[in-house]
């Protein structure tokens, strides 16, 4: 009986409904949008946070630098296996280093001092996204004659993509052919990229380095988890998140959050006013209805139960297929924002059935307005 | 006659036509508040990029290799070429003065520290620790040359740098230590710092000066190894003053596009002037090249490529939640148009028996809801104006500048929509027979 009457009042009232339901439905499908792409989102863009290099660093413990010989500190190579080992899908790049500072013969000048960095240069290209370089990149981490000179190093010993380097080390002298020139516009512009098994024996510190960049995409609590799971399993080295980058990315993602937050916020005060809009003037239409159940003896809860009803399921009505357009919507925006899809997130649907049936619940109270109607006055037809 | 029925209209049912009105203010309010918080967006996030640091590095021209590993400089001090302070006033004459945020020179001694906390047997062997002091400003008032002054320092280009303690004031002898060196040496704040710079050989190039330690700096960097003292006093322990070796620039910039990435020099005079006069971060490197003779200005490509890539994205995120956000205030506004005509069968039933047509009642219809779109634009825009400020200043923390170019736009979209929504109802209720509707079904 009481699934007959609400059929009943649905099909009586169609139009009005169409239109709460046309209301709670994009609503739905706006909301569920920015929600799975606010959960998505985060992940992104932590990874387009990336483009700004290295993000953590590992070096040899402070201590162990005062109390070492060496100058500058060094660690094993080891240290860069260990950390492989932890290498995760968040880990987007780890390179290490060992710089030194090699000469150069200079043609018609004096030797000329330079940096030399000794990395695998495959991970760098990874990692330092925003190099650019006139030749070609080193693809290769293994023992290879070939390397990579910045802009200014380039300048001053006068070499250009093609033609041969001379580096010397105390008594070594090796040679190498400049693959390509790095432009950066920072200290990378003034040494010489090599790779690290080179580098090491150039110095003669064969499996040494001197610290370990990773490039690791996640929030900021992610990343401080991660760092604090690879302090752990390297006792005796000291790793560092790079602030500069942590501190800004926290920034702009809570920026983002709120942003979002309140534009999911706005959007469900409007379908909530819309819902609202709508339902008072279904009410008013309805009076004669609540009047004639009222005469047959329906009791008010039971008419009210029956009206809730009708909201409920719209909104769960809304909310299903709001979420389906929602998740079309949000792919099309993942689409245009970051270029690739947007994952369909399964718990996004509950949250926003419940949050359109809160909707509809919360429009459905100008139906109160209905405990009021006296049967007789109704029915007289005034 | 057509305006005296609209006029009793609104006459005869006030409140309902004041709670259609609400609720288009309602929803043109949301379009008005996003729309202003996102044509303010851009700026904005640019802002707040800002904590990333410099993206403009200033380095004389005819310069030796520097011998830089992780930002610190350990060429002697007497190679190499240096730039002069007096000059730095006129970065604020360029064409984009107001987008340069901050600068801070920079300048390495090559230093050996000695420090009270120095053991006895070491400090009787006179030999002190190799250290780097780098000279800078925290924040030192820059002469303009229109006669003003600017502060600027590494506390705007540096801004994630913490010191624990105080900050060194300008020009004093004071310095701060970074927290690794600090930490391996034992210096607290309160201690007292003797530096020597120059060659032990000829005691006449010696220079030495007693440095009062007043913070320890922790940057999360390689500057944690040095100690950080005024520019003034490192120039005077390299025996250079008014020089310096490094600029760091912060500036506001516009994401690069295809445009910005060509050669300035094969640009036709109408691009030139358009690349010229858009805050690229190549064009302000060119400004600020063409006011400092002698220097080389190169983007910091990390930060600036990185910058313009998320800004990219983030600002297309921010436009399509906009958009979201007005489809679901234009429903909004159309379902209680909607809602308004339907309610109002009755009348258009009447309208007709009395021998109104199709057309007239639509008129007057539309007329009327265009009214009410107009008075809840209005209202909406003020709403709105409220609302972005709550939003900009929950998002932002500042409010955003206020458009009063909105006014119409949302205007327009009020009557657009309101007529849209109610174009469907009134269509329906062409077809009405007046007979059952005024018999009440």
């Amino acid at each position: 009986m009481f699934w007959r009457v609400l059929w009943k009042l649905f099909r009586a009232s169609r139009g009005r409904l169409g239109v709460a339901l046309l209301a709670l439905g994009s609503g739905a499908a706006v909301c569920s949008a920015l929600i799975n792409l606010q959960l998505d989102a985060e992940r992104k863009l932590t990874r387009e946070f990336r483009a700004l290099g290295a993000n953590v660093i590992v070096s040899p413990l402070r201590e162990a630098r005062a109390a070492g010989n060496e100058s500058p500190p060094l660690m094993s190579e080891s240290v860069y296996r260990r950390i492989g080992a932890l290498r995760s899908a968040r880990v987007v790049a780890v390179a290490p280093y060992l710089y030194l500072v090699a000469r150069s013969p200079v043609v018609n000048a004096a030797e000329q001092r330079v940096i030399v960095g000794g990395t695998m240069l495959d991970e760098v290209r990874r990692m330092a996204s925003w190099w650019k370089i006139e030749g070609q990149w080193v693809e290769a981490r293994e023992h290879t004659p070939r390397c990579l000179v910045g802009r200014n190093a380039a300048r001053q010993l006068g070499v250009k993509p093609g033609s041969t380097l001379e580096l010397r080390f105390a008594d070594r002298s090796e040679v190498f052919t400049v693959a390509g020139v790095v432009i950066a516009g920072g200290t990378e512009d003034n040494q010489v990229f090599v790779n690290l098994p080179r580098a090491q024996e150039l110095a003669g510190l064969e499996g040494r380095i001197g610290l370990v960049q990773l490039s690791v995409s996640g929030s900021p609590f992610e990343l401080e988890a991660f760092t604090s799971r690879l302090a752990t399993a390297l006792p005796g080295f000291e790793v560092r998140p790079v602030r500069q980058l942590a501190e800004a990315e926290g920034h702009l993602l809570g920026r983002i959050r709120v942003l979002i937050l309140s534009a999911v916020i706005l959007i469900l005060a409007l379908t909530t006013l819309c819902v609202l809009a709508t339902m008072a003037a279904l009410a008013m239409e309805r009076r004669r209805d609540v009047g004639l159940m009222k005469a047959l003896g329906g009791s008010m809860s039971r008419v009210f139960r029956l009206f809730l009803t009708e909201a409920g399921s719209l909104g769960v009505l809304g909310g299903l297929l709001g979420y389906v357009v929602g998740i079309l919507l949000s792919e099309w925006m993942g689409r245009r924002v970051f270029g690739v899809g947007v994952t369909p997130r399964l718990e996004v649907l509950p949250l926003t059935v419940a949050l359109m049936v809160g909707v509809a619940l919360a429009g459905a109270l100008p139906l109160r307005l209905l405990g009021r109607v006296r049967p007789a006055v109704i029915l007289r037809g005034e | 006659m057509f305006l005296r029925i609209v006029r009793e209209s609104f006459a005869r049912t006030p409140r309902r036509k004041v709670l259609t009105a609400a609720a288009l203010a309602l929803g043109m309010a949301v379009a008005t508040g996003t729309l202003s918080v996102v044509l303010d967006v851009g700026d904005r996030l640019a802002l707040e990029f800002r904590s990333l640091g410099a993206n403009l590095l200033v380095t004389p021209q005819a310069d030796t290799l520097p011998l830089e590993i992780g930002g610190v400089d350990y060429r002697p001090v007497d190679a190499g070429s240096y730039l002069p302070e007096t000059e730095l006033g006129k970065l604020k004459t360029i064409f984009w003065r107001n987008n340069i945020i901050g600068f801070a020179p920079f300048l390495e001694v090559p230093v050996e520290a000695q420090t009270s906390r120095t053991p006895a047997e070491a400090s009787a062997a006179r030999s002190g620790l190799q250290a780097t002091l780098l000279g800078t400003w925290y924040k030192h008032a820059v002469a303009l040359p229109d006669g003003a002054t600017f502060a600027t320092g590494v506390a705007k280009t540096h801004p994630w740098w913490r010191v624990d303690g105080r900050w060194f004031a300008d020009g004093a002898a004071e310095c701060v230590v970074g927290a690794a060196l600090a930490h391996r040496v034992g210096i607290k704040p309160g201690d007292t710092v003797d530096v020597r710079a120059g060659s032990d050989s000829s005691v006449a190039t010696r220079r030495s000066a007693t440095l009062q330690v007043v913070g320890i700096l922790s940057t999360g960097g390689p500057e944690d190894e040095v100690l950080v003292a005024p520019l003034e006093v490192a120039q005077k322990l390299a025996g250079r003053p008014g020089s310096f070796r490094r600029l760091l620039v912060s500036a506001l910039t516009k994401p690069e596009e295809e445009f910005a990435r060509r050669d300035p020099d094969k640009m036709s005079p109408a691009e030139y002037d358009r690349w010229f006069c858009t805050p690229y971060i190549s064009s302000i490197a060119h400004q600020v090249q063409l006011v400092l003779p002698g220097v080389e200005a190169r983007p910091i490509r990390r930060v600036a490529e990185g910058e313009g890539h998320i800004l990219t994205r983030l600002s297309a995120l921010m436009w399509l939640m906009t958009l979201a956000a007005l489809v679901a205030a234009a429903l909004a506004v159309g379902a209680t148009s909607a809602t308004t005509v339907i309610e109002r069968r009755a009348e258009v039933g009447l309208m007709k028996a009395l021998g109104a047509g199709n057309g007239l009642v639509g008129a007057f219809f539309l007329a009327e809801q265009a009214l009410l779109a107009l008075a809840g634009g209005v209202a909406g825009y003020a709403l709105g104006l409220g609302l972005a400020q709550l939003l900009g200043r929950s998002v932002f923390g500042v409010p955003p500048t206020q458009r009063l170019i909105l006014l119409p736009v949302i205007l327009a979209l009020a009557v657009l929509v309101a007529l849209a929504g109610s174009l469907v109802p009134l269509r329906r209720a062409a077809r009405y027979e007046p007979a059952p509707v005024l018999r009440g079904e």
